[in-house]
């Protein structure tokens, strides 16, 4: 029986797993959408991951969550490491490109910048707070464009002529861009266009101030946008690795975190068929009205947390 | 007893030393606001003008909670930067939303005045002697001081400790005799019992801990709500932290150190910039110079003066491989953002530190 | 040798008295142009994000005159009366510019409150230049005139604007707003194109600034605001509408101008903040519309 590790980093818009063995080989991986039910994800994923995995060579000794939804993906799944994105995806990316200086990551609702040196992150950035030039914003231009968004990067690469679209915020980058297509502008272009104002949208504000080095990595599900890569090498004029698995990168380092714990919990898919329930209670004991959000495993509280002080306790 | 209550804004537990005095030195109902809540800051941003800083909107949702808790007199700290001109918009604010009070403040144009601060007094209390204000007013300054260093103190070692609130027990004990002293024998009396008190807390703190300076703007700094209580979380990562920011210092030691760090970082600023930003400049090169691990660099969103701090700050710690992190804070920030970016950063400064994650 | 001067911030308060000084002693003076969106881009990308755009304009004027001249004259203000300040942002600029560029700065200091007046500011400005004291004074005393002249010309021709019957609007804000092509100048420019008539706060005789302004506030001790509201009670009367222009997000007008719009209740006001984003068809449309009820108050004062 050989060791495994399982590693899940849930976001607001996709959930990623892998398996990793003791050398961080990837066993099994799946990617599906979150689609606001993190709980339903993860077990959809599970199942996917079962489906890969073999059960009689391997046993998965510890699990590791990431993402905005890792404390309650945490505790829903016993895991013994739960890691912030930043930290997952420079140890994901760090194990598989050493030499790796700059880390750039585009995903659903945020985007990051991660600077190494010498494999230890040595400065980051994040947006929080502006959607403008993140995955869900390129999926509502596509629709509103009437494109694909998978086929977006296809389209990007056939315009010879960007246009210029004012991406500094998500409003107006849409007024801009109704504009334009109002204008007569050829969809390719304004696509293409579209791509590049993320791009520098992205470094005026996550990257702003920082010395972006080669090698660089770029993840996160714009990653697979071949019109966005595009646009970072015509724009840093260097090359811009993207990896295969680009999208498990958060996964699989939080797979890798979890190794270094000390004790190991054998983790069971059993847990598919386990009954769920999250509650999200205002507590009403003072006026700071704090949010406890409490998960159930059949109808027994595992874990609560967001409250304040003591008077919440639950 | 009167039927006059008197009531003035939070700054963390400084409104122990402020009850304190007014007690003694005016014959008042004193109450001071409610503890500072989120809907403190709710009702404080309605009715706060759009950007104004977040220390005037924690503010007046203070004073707002006052006056609907029956306070009549209004007391505000004022100070240097904005926060001497509080008062007046927020006494226009107040009585445009209906309220009867009257308003007074402890200091003028940003400069700590006894005799002003007395002048203030006597209009609360017409019997009052200069002697006894003297005295009690001394009193609280030197309370102040010795808060302030046993919380240096407690914030040294918190993350280490053995059994759970074994500081903060201890801290609100002590506060509490404190406020039973009526000389400076007992009240010295009284500190000197705890910091030995405090040194006998069991705490298990490696010999080379992670340590952390906070830096940055006074309210923020002071008041843990307004700091979604970054002080707390660094204790829960087992760290180490220096804060400079205290009202001591700003009452008592600031004004005498200008030179000394003036020269001290002069290879990178030539003159004070107003409010805290030399203060801070010269702290990131003392953080660096004391082998701290990291600083933290925390404002109000826009604050001026200290915006005019970073670009020198950044400087420092680009040129000495110092990590930093900036926070700002607004009532609109995402605190999982914060939580997730500290996070990360404490990961950092392990990965640095050569530990594990 | 030749002195560069950044046309933002306090070029638009003093501009007559630098020219006019370094004239007089024969050195040459170079003046970056008015604000562009290069200006505008190279200034954002150079500043940290919070700063208010004012700030972030004036850092693009620096890069401009790099290299183009031996000395950047740099301002640094902390005080110009006694128990007054200035925003700290005047106070810091000097070390914000060195931290910044590599750039070398003329030392022009002024702090009232600690005895540094302003002709010690401009003495020690020669000094470095390598010109006497006696010489640097007499440049001094006859910038000052120039200065003075100047305003004199403009406070006679702002009144006789006071006088015409058209609809007259006061633009109340910082010197270096409202005269930057990219902040204020847009606004004064479509008023005039809507045949209105722009006042606007920083020309003001001296002798309302200094007290007029306790009329609104008694507690503020910003000189710059001080002289704003000044201004505004001083042409209260006089004009249809007031108009507080900002840029975003300034320190002191966050407060100064809600004590305005609080205290003021019989003028309309509108505020407009600035800010880098700046998107000109809602500002437009904002203008328009105040106009217009401008317009319908004034028509509505002539039936009765």
């Amino acid at each position: 029986m050989n060791k495994c590790y399982l590693g899940i980093d849930i976001g607001s818009i996709s959930t990623k797993g892998v398996i990793i063995d003791e050398d961080n080989k990837i066993l099994a991986s799946g990617y599906i959408w979150t689609k606001g039910n993190p709980i339903k994800a993860v077990k959809d994923l599970l199942k996917i991951l079962r489906e890969q995995f073999n059960d009689e060579d391997y046993k998965i000794v510890n699990v590791g969550t990431t993402g905005s939804a890792r404390k309650l993906i945490g505790a829903m799944l016993s895991a013994s490491t739960v890691k912030n994105e930043i930290t997952a995806h420079a140890i994901g990316t760090i194990s598989k490109y050493p030499n790796v200086k700059t880390i750039l990551e585009i995903g659903g609702q945020d985007s990051k910048i991660i600077i190494v040196e010498d494999k230890i992150v040595t400065d980051y950035a994040m947006n929080t707070l502006c959607a403008a030039g993140t995955g869900s914003f390129l999926s509502s231009q596509a629709k509103r464009l009437d494109v694909d968004v998978e086929d977006f990067g296809k389209i990007a690469l056939t315009s010879k002529n960007p246009t210029k679209i004012a991406a500094r915020c998500t409003v107006f980058a849409e007024s801009d861009l109704v504009h334009k297509a109002g204008s007569g502008y050829k969809k390719e272009d304004i696509i293409a266009g579209l791509c590049r104002s993320i791009v520098l949208n992205y470094l005026n504000n996550v990257g702003k101030g920082k010395k972006i080095k080669s090698p660089i990595v770029f993840q996160g599900g714009v990653s697979k946008n071949i019109g966005v890569v595009k646009a970072f090498e015509d724009v840093l004029n260097e090359k811009i690795i993207v990896d295969e698995n680009s999208h498990l990168m958060g996964a699989l380092g939080v797979a890798i975190l979890s190794k270094q714990e000390k004790e190991e919990h054998i983790f069971d898919f059993n847990i598919i068929d386990l009954e769920f329930e999250t509650k999200a209670i205002e507590c009403q004991k003072c006026p700071n009205h704090c949010e406890i959000i409490t998960i159930k495993k059949d109808n027994k509280i595992i874990d609560s947390w967001g409250n304040r002080c003591e008077r919440g306790t639950i | 007893m009167s039927n006059k209550t008197i009531s003035f804004p939070h700054l963390g537990k400084y409104y122990i030393p402020v009850e304190y005095l007014l007690k003694k030195v005016t014959n008042l109902n004193v109450s001071p606001s409610p503890p500072i809540t989120k809907k403190t800051i709710d009702l404080g941003s309605k009715y706060s003008p759009d950007f104004v800083c977040i220390p005037f909107k924690y503010n007046l949702g203070n004073l707002i909670e006052s006056l609907d808790n029956g306070a009549n007199i209004l007391l505000q700290a004022g100070g240097g930067c904005r926060y001497g001109y509080y008062k007046e918009i927020q006494e226009v604010i107040l009585k445009d939303m209906g309220y009867k009070f009257d308003f007074y403040t402890l200091t003028e144009e940003g400069k700590v005045d006894l005799k002003y601060i007395f002048k203030t007094f006597k209009k609360l209390n017409q019997d009052l002697s200069f002697i006894k204000f003297a005295h009690y007013a001394l009193l609280t300054l030197l309370m102040i001081d010795y808060m302030d260093n046993i919380d240096d103190f407690i914030r040294l070692n918190i993350g280490f400790e053995v059994n759970k609130n074994d500081f903060t027990n201890l801290n609100k004990k002590m506060l509490k005799d404190f406020t039973k002293c009526n000389n400076f024998f007992t009240l010295t009396f009284n500190y000197l019992k705890y910091k030995r008190k405090f040194k006998k807390i069991k705490i298990n703190k490696p010999k080379n801990p992670l340590k952390v300076g906070i830096i940055g703007e006074l309210y923020t700094s002071m008041e843990p709500f307004s700091s979604y209580f970054l002080e707390t979380e660094l204790a829960k990562m087992n760290i180490q932290v220096k804060r400079f920011t205290n009202v001591s210092y700003l009452l008592l030691k600031k004004k005498f150190k200008k030179n000394k760090m003036l020269k001290y970082a002069k290879d990178y600023i030539t003159y004070p910039i107003g409010a805290d930003g030399l203060d801070n400049v010269y702290r990131t090169k003392k953080l660096i110079h004391d082998g701290y691990d990291g600083i933290i660099h925390i404002k109000p969103f826009g604050c001026t003066p200290e915006i005019g701090a970073m670009p020198i700050i950044k400087n420092i710690c680009k040129d000495y491989k110092m990590p930093i992190i900036y926070f700002s804070f607004d009532n609109q920030i995402s605190v999982e953002g914060i939580k997730t970016r500290l996070e990360a950063f404490y990961d950092m400064l392990m990965m640095k530190k050569g530990g594990k994650q | 040798m030749t002195i560069g001067i950044p046309k933002a911030l306090l070029y638009y308060k003093y501009h007559i008295l630098w020219e006019n000084f370094f004239s007089y002693l024969n050195i040459n003076t170079v003046t970056s142009p008015s604000t562009n969106k290069e200006i505008l881009d190279v200034g954002i990308k150079n500043s940290i994000d919070e700063a208010c755009l004012s700030l972030k304009i004036y850092l693009g004027h620096i890069k401009y005159l790099c290299g183009k001249c031996d000395y950047v004259l740099i301002p640094r203000i902390v005080s110009l009366n006694k128990n007054e300040k200035l925003c700290t942002n005047f106070s810091a600029l000097y070390d914000i510019v060195k931290n910044t560029y590599k750039v070398k700065i003329l030392n022009y200091n002024i702090d009232v409150d600690k005895n540094y007046d302003e002709l010690y500011a401009f003495v020690s400005m020669a000094r470095e230049l390598g010109i006497s004291r006696y010489k640097a004074v007499k440049a001094y005393i006859y910038a000052k005139e120039k200065e003075k002249e100047d305003e004199t010309a403009k406070i006679i021709k702002q009144e006789s604007l006071i006088k015409t019957n058209k609809l007259k609007i006061l633009i109340a804000g910082h010197d270096y707003n409202i005269y930057d092509e990219f902040v204020g100048k847009p606004i004064i420019d479509y008023l005039k194109k809507m045949d209105v008539v722009p006042i606007t706060s920083n020309i003001c005789k001296k002798i309302y600034t200094d007290f007029d302004y306790k009329m609104i506030s008694k507690d503020l001790y910003w000189t710059y605001n001080k002289e704003i509201l000044s201004s505004i009670n001083h042409y209260l009367k006089e004009v249809d509408g007031i108009i507080l222009i900002s840029t975003f997000p300034c320190g002191p007008d966050s407060l100064s101008n809600e004590i305005v719009v609080r205290k003021i209740k019989n003028k309309p006001i509108i505020t407009i903040i600035i800010d880098e984003l700046n998107n000109s068809s809602g500002l437009i449309t904002r203008l328009e519309s105040f106009v217009d009820i401008l317009k319908e108050r004034k028509g509505m004062n002539l039936y009765e």
